[in-house]
């Protein structure tokens, strides 16, 4: 699919659910609004069985590393996302802890900083034991990086020389609070601290999709050849609140300058109406279809 | 007292015998964590001489070296996780309850076990947790009180399909290890006097406490001692209950919300049953002679004196 024409699928499943919270038919979800490049632009870099890891901003990520966005592939993650038990993981995961194997979207958690040390046990895996030339990407919030699993997982990423592509997604805060709280004054962005490590890194803005995945490329081949990890940093704005139902401390103003860097505004108007309706005459049947399934089963453990 | 390190053999070794069977016949089990090299150095140097490639040590991290390990599961592999002191889990507590336990229960579970040692002395050498891994949905928790039990639970947790949080008591000393033979996986062990009016629960060092009583009391009781503390088998406890009317809970577990408060619940329902529980203090584990937080066997006896009579 054509990584512009995915940015929207994602931005309009987005916008459903988003009105389903509203309506108290879902839960507060997390959005990725504004990010979508990085998911988009990362995931058409990888091979196919390449592994991914995530964080809980998982819509984007799913849908980005799904081959197959026809219709009934999508249901199963509207599905998971409303609790229902047809959903991925029977309704149990919700939207912060999918995980589907079979298209090697291995794993995703509410808890910032724990996808990082569990994405480097997946491709010590893949180096040591299975010894494969796969990858793992794991996607993570520059707050993250704040978290001692961050600094513990890049140290053993690093002891280990496993084959992690860490994606930094730097939206530049934690929730509602910006990043003067949470980094340390002397440092600019993540990628400095990454000399720590001796892990290799740069940064790249995170609006042109094409940009993303040609950068994206670069360092994923970087990572198959040494097998050894690297950080790529992009740059973005959320366009959205933290998650759906809390406040935002931004100024209508603030927000109007950061929809300014918002990643489908490079899509031509026309081309945007023709394929929203294209779209939404898909998801209608697939909204409707979860909606109508039963909840997920409680599993006494 | 004589150093842990070089004492209480017995367990360790069958602990050891059981990895290492299983690391002959399944290439996907590892052993991993900050201490994975050195205890099997010591402990296990047949494991070292066959399996070096197989021992993954990490750095004192220990939360991230069980989100670590989750990651090899989720990747193929049977991780064990060695996490050297059972004070050092707290450490780990939000990996184990929260990424272990939480992503068995909404992905396919892998087999995971977490490996933690009750050392004998000091505020954070020694403390008892167990009960607070049996709240957790998603865990399953044992602790092997005699050799033959920590075989067969070694085995049985390397093939359950999920997470198993494994205790060793160094406490229990090789000279006081009772020797039981086998016994069905999941079922308490359940043996002395039928005839009895006294059922005893036990677990880990207080079945080794209670083990032999009988001799030095005079009083006869039947003697259940728990092996996995999640889930308990409430059946052979609830049969034995039946016929006895009188329940004695000894746990080495801080008394408070222990393991004995959950069986109590469970009893008390049956009517006419006398129940007591003892258990250790609610305190920190001296550096020296330990012994002095657990209740001592003039406390256990009065308790069965009582009960028996009463």
């Amino acid at each position: 699919m054509n990584l512009q024409r995915k940015m929207l699928l994602i931005r309009l499943i987005e916008d459903r659910l988003q009105t389903l919270c509203r309506e108290g038919l879902a839960g507060d979800l997390h959005f990725n609004k504004g990010q979508e490049a990085i998911a988009v632009g990362v995931c058409a870099a990888l091979q196919p069985s390449d592994k991914i890891a995530t964080h809980h901003r998982t819509i984007a990520h799913y849908l980005s590393k799904l081959p197959d966005t026809t219709p009934e592939h999508i249901y199963p993650l509207i599905a998971e996302l409303l609790g229902r038990n047809t959903g991925i993981n029977g309704g149990r995961a919700g939207e912060m802890h999918i995980s589907n194997h079979t298209i090697g979207y291995e794993f995703s958690f509410q808890l910032v900083g724990t996808c990082l040390p569990v994405a480097t046990g997946i491709a010590w895996a893949l180096k040591h034991f299975h010894k494969t030339r796969d990858i793992v990407a794991c996607f993570f919030g520059d707050a993250a990086s704040s978290n001692g699993q961050f600094h513990e997982a890049c140290t053993i990423a690093a002891v280990q020389k496993v084959p992690l592509l860490l994606v930094c997604e730097n939206n530049g805060r934690a929730g509602n609070i910006t990043k003067e709280y949470y980094m340390p004054p002397a440092i600019e962005c993540v990628s400095e601290r990454m000399s720590a490590y001796g892990i290799p890194s740069w940064r790249i803005p995170g609006q042109d999709v094409e940009f993303v995945k040609s950068e994206a490329e670069s360092a994923a081949s970087l990572v198959r050849e040494t097998g050894c990890p690297l950080l790529l940093e992009i740059t973005v704005e959320r366009l959205c609140h933290h998650k759906q139902g809390q406040g935002d401390i931004r100024t209508k103003e603030e927000l109007a300058e950061a929809s300014l860097r918002d990643p489908l505004l490079e899509l031509d108007k026309k081309t945007r109406k023709q394929w929203t309706e294209e779209i939404n005459a898909e998801l209608d049947p697939v909204f409707a279809k979860a909606l109508a399934d039963p909840v997920a089963d409680l599993e006494i453990l | 007292m004589k150093d842990p390190f070089y004492r209480n053999h017995l367990i360790r070794d069958a602990i050891h015998k059981a990895i290492l069977e299983k690391m002959r016949v399944n290439p996907r089990v590892v052993i991993v964590g900050e201490g994975a090299h050195m205890k099997v150095h010591y402990d296990a140097p047949d494991i070292e001489k066959e399996f070096s490639e197989r021992i993954v040590t990490l750095p004192i991290s220990e939360g991230a070296n069980t989100d670590f390990s989750l990651g090899l599961a989720i990747g193929g592999m049977v991780p064990i996780v060695d996490i050297i002191t059972a004070d050092f889990m707290l450490r780990a507590f939000d990996s184990i309850c929260n990424t272990c336990a939480k992503h068995a229960t909404v992905a396919e579970p892998h087999t995971m076990v977490i490996r933690g040692e009750f050392l004998t002395g000091g505020p954070t050498t020694g403390q008892r947790i167990e009960s607070l891994f049996c709240h957790i949905p998603g865990l399953r928790v044992v602790l092997p009180c005699c050799a033959v039990d920590a075989y067969d639970l070694m085995l049985e947790a390397l093939e359950y399909k999920g997470v198993t949080v494994f205790f060793e008591d160094r406490m229990i000393s090789d000279e006081g290890a009772p020797e039981f033979s086998r016994i069905l996986p999941g079922k308490a062990r359940i043996y002395g006097s039928r005839q009895s009016k006294l059922t005893v629960v036990t677990y880990g060092l207080s079945t080794m406490w209670m083990h032999g009583f009988e001799h030095r009391t005079g009083i006869d009781f039947e003697h259940i001692d728990l092996r996995t503390l999640y889930p308990i088998d409430f059946e052979t406890i609830l049969r034995s209950v039946a016929r006895t009317r009188r329940l004695l809970i000894v746990e080495p577990d801080t008394l408070y919300m222990g393991i004995g408060s959950e069986i109590a619940a469970r009893v008390c329902v049956m009517s006419d049953v006398k129940i007591a529980r003892c258990g250790a203090k609610r305190t920190v584990l001296p550096v020296t002679e330990g012994e002095r937080v657990f209740p001592d066997k003039e406390l256990i006896r009065s308790f069965m004196t009582d009960m028996v009579e009463a």
